[in-house]
């Protein structure tokens, strides 16, 4: 069973979320929410909302939901005898029910329910994107009798209501509207098509067998019939289960780190251009750069699209010992920030290289040693090291180090870049870019990610307790049971789906049970 | 142990009772009916059994036995609670045992099979010395419906019963009806069909069955189930069978006995045998004859009649055990033949089997459909919510099996003398008890076949173990006054035993290598700490009780009366405080309550249809209870939890809102 407070608090979230982003006028706000009360009206109210972004923007949808659907499509777009057919786009104008005043003219489609994202009757206005034209058309929605304006979350909890959705898949959608770069709203598509939800369902169906089979065991075993082998099948699927959901487990935080962003951090010694990286990156003045070492103090943080993938781009105090207290305090925070990074970028000044090249590479290696004491062989694709100021090195130099040092075994790839010439950039944002590609998936190949911290917590919990039943299997069956029990509860927190009395239809489904 | 000498007290013709007003009067004396008439009187209630046949009261109807997985645990409960059928279970036994013995004390199902004569005589001889208890026979020919009392819900108010032949009714506070199969009752032997709810009994009467019906609209609904022929005993090749014996050392049922009746050498063994191909054959064959089996009526999946088996999985051979009905009983009872085949072929099947090849059938399988009234309209003290007064237990509901019938019976019974005292209903959480998960099932989910219970639908398995369920349920029912002073003095010794116990263990702290040298049986971890106490050493699976005893004779040997249940106690204690967090978040839950008279469809909430009728038909008395409605989603519960959440801080003002405009 599904623990109420738990599915109380993620669908709150969820509702919050969207709320925050959800982009009406000023005006519609005000009406729609009352101060937090979570319950909206009776389902009979027919809703309507901005569903796409607020500000300026080419086309702007406008979604109504609910048994008044139709009667504002007829009134709004001319209909007066035929409804448009189903799912198909027709150009209207788009006119005031009252004043018969022309509003705008767009593209008006009519789903009428259950065959649509509610399960309700559901029209969209297509309209032109301008602030007047929206609030335009939502007042004049607004005016006719049956309609108010949504509440937050509204039309995804009538979509779930409806059995339209699951609730990974309601979360899909929250990303989706909220999907910032390309990558994002590629993985937010593929969890609302519901490739996570058949994964875990697919994994919540054998635990449920394995659950049933073990509690057919426990019940019926003994004075009636059930074949010999089924425990030892339980023990078999609890063990492929546990090592599938262990390497779904093991993707390095890859769906996670899609959704929230890639943390980089820009480190390295003093002056040697960290700040100017953060502003070239994101084209703007950001941090202030100065020739005195020392400048950056604190933490300046800057959020970066690159290649679809979401960064957030850290710059941080150089580092060195310093006798001020508040640049000892900011190299502290640096280094902090590097233990939490995902990725690393290494600034080094060029010119201060020596021109022998193995000389170079042991200088580096005490530059990448200096900002990250643990590294390792193995996480070396968490770093890159940035040559930086390659303006100032003479062309021959430049060149024999950028052929050389990419040879040099154990360093991670070095770009060269002048943050003043830009020479170099691209170079370094496809190497960028492939490593942020590395660390967050292609999120169009391969096994579903794990996009949310919240799945990962109970698919923990589901290992875990699968582990548990291995534990006590032979010791104490019941306490075994519980285990798989745990694990299956885990698992419908996440898909929202768990019926005990389907454990028992499976029982009698698979066993001839009977005194 | 004793049995009560049959007393006198037992009126057979109504013109002998001393009272026309009850406090109580409980129909029916069946496990339901003879367990709310004790617990009523246990109570203090003024209580009146009426029944057709005082000779049948405490008969087992259907098999000669008790207990099982999860029936086990119902029959420790109810002795808990100072029930009869623990008791009658140590005084009937012939054959103990502990079923699921190697897979954890919280599976362990204690069961026995019983001498039906025995049995009779214990409940008979118990009922008939109770106080305040009187026994009547007689057929209860209609309920006394009255006008409701304003000022509590419900549409209805029974206020007694009427007699058959009888000109004055007998009133009474409440009335607990456990009529069993007897309501709508019809009797199936291959292609004839009787009325009546036994065979040998008469059926009961329409009148009573057309007021829950008509007068009281209550939503009935039609199971079937069946029973075995009884086979002479003398006729069976034991040779052909696999013998199968009891525990060699009896465990009693009830926490009131260290022993059982039946000394351990007398114990009677079982039979296991098989059916053949020739069974299917047989059956196959003779389906045109069989009313029983063609009729779409909702049997129990897990106590199938031959025929169902036989037809839902063709091909196999499925378990016939052949069980003692008692020591001096010429019959045997094949546990796993309900059938309803004509007399003639039920011979002919049985002898199919290699055992029974010459056995003779000294009565034969029948099957019996009977009305049931859809425990949804009940409320969790099993009181029919449209209905003041009138109580539910047993069959009627829709269960099947003695022990859900007992337990029903007793927690039916405490509420019917609460209600008489004018004192407000008692619930039992599915958190502590698996009368609670029985009940609350019934009244939340409903049934759609003959409900029995598992340890599967016990979410908190490991802490409702039928070791301790004197813990759990004695204090309350104490409290509640359906418990003996001396029970209950017993179990607060046990509880304080035990609770010294774990302290003494809690203390006591063995180094790993005194462990090593002290206890070389168990194998302690080298990674481990250093030291572990007693309860820590106590988990190891080698380790017993009176092991560690022994090392600590002074500290420890005070307790060794308690041996295994210390076991068990510090085997399961790192599990069941896991629990405890859960089973506060569901108890929270169930304090959330829904106003009775709340009105579903105008409730300003988003809510489907769908919900809104699932709630306004079930009316869940807490959220707790709306959680594990089924067709009730996730998003409906959060809306209604909103809700309630949202009045409650409205106060007063709220309340009004929610409830139906009058």
């Amino acid at each position: 069973m599904l623990p109420l407070l738990c599915i109380c608090r993620e669908i709150r979230k969820i509702a919050v979320h969207t709320h925050r982003k959800s982009g009406l006028p000023a005006l519609y706000q005000l009406a729609s929410t009352f101060s937090g009360a979570p319950a909206g009206l009776a389902d009979a109210d027919t809703i309507f909302a901005l569903s796409s972004g607020h500000g300026k923007c080419g086309v702007a949808v406008v979604r109504i939901s609910g048994p008044a659907s139709s009667m504002a499509l007829r009134c709004m777009a001319g209909l007066r005898r035929h409804l448009p057919s189903p799912r198909t786009a027709l150009l209207r104008s788009i006119t005031d029910p009252s004043s018969k005043e022309i509003l705008d003219r767009g593209l008006v489609l009519w789903f009428p329910g259950p065959h649509s994202f509610t399960g309700e009757d559901s029209v969209e206005f297509h309209i032109h994107g301008g602030p007047a034209v929206i609030t335009a058309v939502l007042q004049a929605l607004g005016s006719m009798p049956g309609m108010r304006p949504a509440e937050a979350g509204e039309f995804t909890r009538r979509a779930f209501q409806a059995g339209k959705l699951g609730l990974t898949e309601v979360e899909g959608l929250g990303d989706l509207i909220h999907a910032e770069t390309e990558a994002q709203r590629r993985q937010a598509l593929r969890q609302m098509s519901g490739d996570l939800q058949r994964l875990y369902q697919d994994w919540s169906h054998r635990l449920k067998r394995c659950l049933a089979h073990v509690e057919a065991f426990i019940d019926f075993s003994e004075d009636e019939l059930i074949e010999d082998g089924v425990l030892e099948r339980v023990d078999s699927s609890v063990v492929s289960l546990q090592a599938e959901i262990e390497r779904h487990l093991k993707d390095e935080r890859r769906g996670e780190r899609l959704r929230s962003g890639v943390h980089v951090v820009i480190a390295g010694a003093t002056n040697a251009g960290k700040s100017s990286l953060l502003n070239t990156l994101c084209q703007r003045p950001a941090a202030i750069v100065s020739s005195i070492a020392g400048t950056t103090r604190d933490v300046v943080e800057t959020v970066l699209d690159i290649g679809g993938f979401p960064v957030l781009l850290s710059d941080t105090a150089g580092l060195r010992d310093s006798t001020d207290l508040i640049e000892q305090e900011g190299v502290r925070r640096a280094r902090e920030r590097v233990q939490q990074a995902d990725l690393t970028l290494v600034v080094v000044d060029s010119v201060l290289l020596p021109c022998e090249v193995q000389k170079a590479a042991d200088i580096l290696q005490e530059n990448l040693t200096s900002v990250l004491p643990d590294l390792k062989q193995t996480n070396k694709d968490r770093c890159l090291l940035v040559l930086n100021k390659t303006d100032l090195l003479p062309e021959a130099h430049r060149r024999e180090l950028e052929r050389e040092l990419n040879e040099v075994s154990g360093l991670p790839p070095v770009c060269l870049l002048s943050c003043q010439t830009h020479e170099g950039l691209q170079d370094f944002l496809s190497v960028f870019h492939s490593r942020l590609k590395i660390l967050c998936g292609d999120p169009l190949s391969g096994a579903p990610t794990l996009t949310q911290a919240r799945h990962r917590a109970h698919l923990q919990q589901c290992v875990v307790a699968l582990a548990q039943y291995q534990k006590l299997r032979d010791t104490d069956l019941a306490l075994a049971a519980d285990g798989v029990r745990l694990a299956l509860t885990s698992l419908g927190r996440i898909t929202g789906k768990l019926g005990a009395e389907e454990i028992l239809d499976i029982i009698f489904k698979d066993f001839c049970i009977g005194k | 142990m004793k049995l009560h000498p049959v007393q006198t007290l037992v009126s057979r013709c109504i013109g002998h009772l001393s009272r026309q007003r009850y406090d109580v009067i409980v129909v029916g004396g069946g496990h339901a009916g003879t367990e709310a008439a004790a617990a009523a009187a246990r109570m203090g209630a003024e209580t009146l059994l009426v029944t057709q046949k005082i000779q049948t009261i405490g008969a087992l109807s259907c098999n000669p036995s008790l207990g099982g997985v999860g029936k086990g645990h119902l029959v420790r409960e109810v002795d808990a609670l100072d029930g009869l059928c623990g008791r009658a279970g140590d005084w009937a036994g012939i054959h103990f045992s502990i079923l699921n013995r190697r897979k954890g004390p919280a599976v362990w199902g204690p069961r026995a099979q019983l001498d039906r004569q025995r049995y009779r005589e214990f409940i008979q001889g118990e009922l008939l010395s109770i106080k305040r208890l009187t026994v009547l026979e007689g057929s209860v020919e209609d309920l006394l419906v009255t006008e409701p009392n304003p000022d509590e819900p419900g549409s209805h108010r029974v206020t007694g019963i009427c007699l058959e032949n009888v000109l004055h009714p007998i009133s009474a506070s409440s009335v607990v009806l456990t009529t069993g199969t007897f309501l709508s009752g019809s009797l199936f032997v291959g292609q004839t069909t009787s009325p009546g709810g036994r065979i040998g009994d008469a059926p009961s009467s329409a009148g009573l069955s057309r007021t829950l019906k008509e007068t009281l609209g209550l939503r009935v609904g039609r199971l079937r189930t069946g029973t075995p022929p009884r086979i002479v005993k003398e006729s069976v090749d034991f040779s052909l069978a696999n013998v199968h014996l009891p525990d060699r050392h009896p465990t009693p049922f009830s926490f009131m006995n260290t022993h059982t009746r039946c000394k351990p050498e007398e114990q009677l063994p079982c039979h296991l045998t098989y059916t053949t191909p020739g069974v299917e054959r047989v059956v196959q064959e003779s389906l045109h004859l069989n009313c029983h089996i063609q009729q779409d009526t909702k049997g129990p999946r897990y106590c199938p009649s031959i025929e169902s088996r036989v037809l839902r999985f063709p091909g196999r051979r499925h378990l016939v055990w052949l069980e003692p009905e008692g020591l001096t009983s010429d019959l045997l009872y094949p546990q796993g033949l309900s059938m309803t085949m004509p007399p003639e072929v039920q011979l002919r099947l049985i002898r199919e089997i290699p055992a029974l090849r010459r056995a003779e059938i000294h009565a034969p399988g029948y099957g019996v459909q009977y009305d049931f009234v859809c425990p949804t309209q009940l409320s969790s003290a099993l009181q029919v919510k449209s209905t003041q007064g009138l109580f539910l237990a047993g069959q009627i509901n829709g269960t099947t099996g003695y022990e859900e019938a007992a337990a029903q019976g007793l927690w039916a019974g405490v509420n019917a003398a609460r209600q008489a005292h004018s004192m407000p209903p008692v619930s039992l959480s599915r958190t502590e008890s698996y009368i609670g998960v029985l009940i609350d099932d019934l009244v939340s989910r409903g049934v759609t076949e003959p409900y029995r219970m598992f340890t599967s639908r016990a979410e908190f398995r490991t802490t409702l173990r039928p070791d301790n369920a004197d813990l759990r349920l004695t204090p309350k029912g104490y409290e509640l006054g359906c418990v003996s002073s001396s029970r209950y003095q017993e179990a607060t010794r046990v509880q304080n035993s035990l609770q010294e116990a774990m302290t003494a263990l809690q203390a006591l702290t063995l180094s790993t290598n005194s462990c090593r040298e002290k206890l070389p049986d168990i194998r302690v971890s080298e990674t481990k700490s250093t030291v572990l106490t007693g309860m820590e050493l106590l988990q190891y699976k080698e380790l017993s009780f009176e092991m560690l005893a022994s090392v600590f004779p002074e500290r420890l040997s005070p307790y060794l009366e308690f041996s295994q249940r210390l076991k068990i106690e510090a085997v399961y204690k790192p599990h069941c405080d896991i629990n405890k967090k859960e089973i506060e978040r569901i108890q929270r839950e169930e304090n959330m309550f829904l106003p009775p008279d709340i009105d579903y469809f105008s409730l300003p909430v988003s809510l489907s249809n769908e919900a809104r009728e699932i709630l306004d038909r079930v009316r869940p008395t807490t959220l707790g209870a709306a959680t594990r409605l089924e067709g009730i989603t996730p998003a409906a519960v959060v809306n209604l939890y909103n809700y309630v959440h949202f009045a409650k801080k409205k106060g007063v003002n709220g309340q009004q809102k929610m409830t139906r405009s009058k």
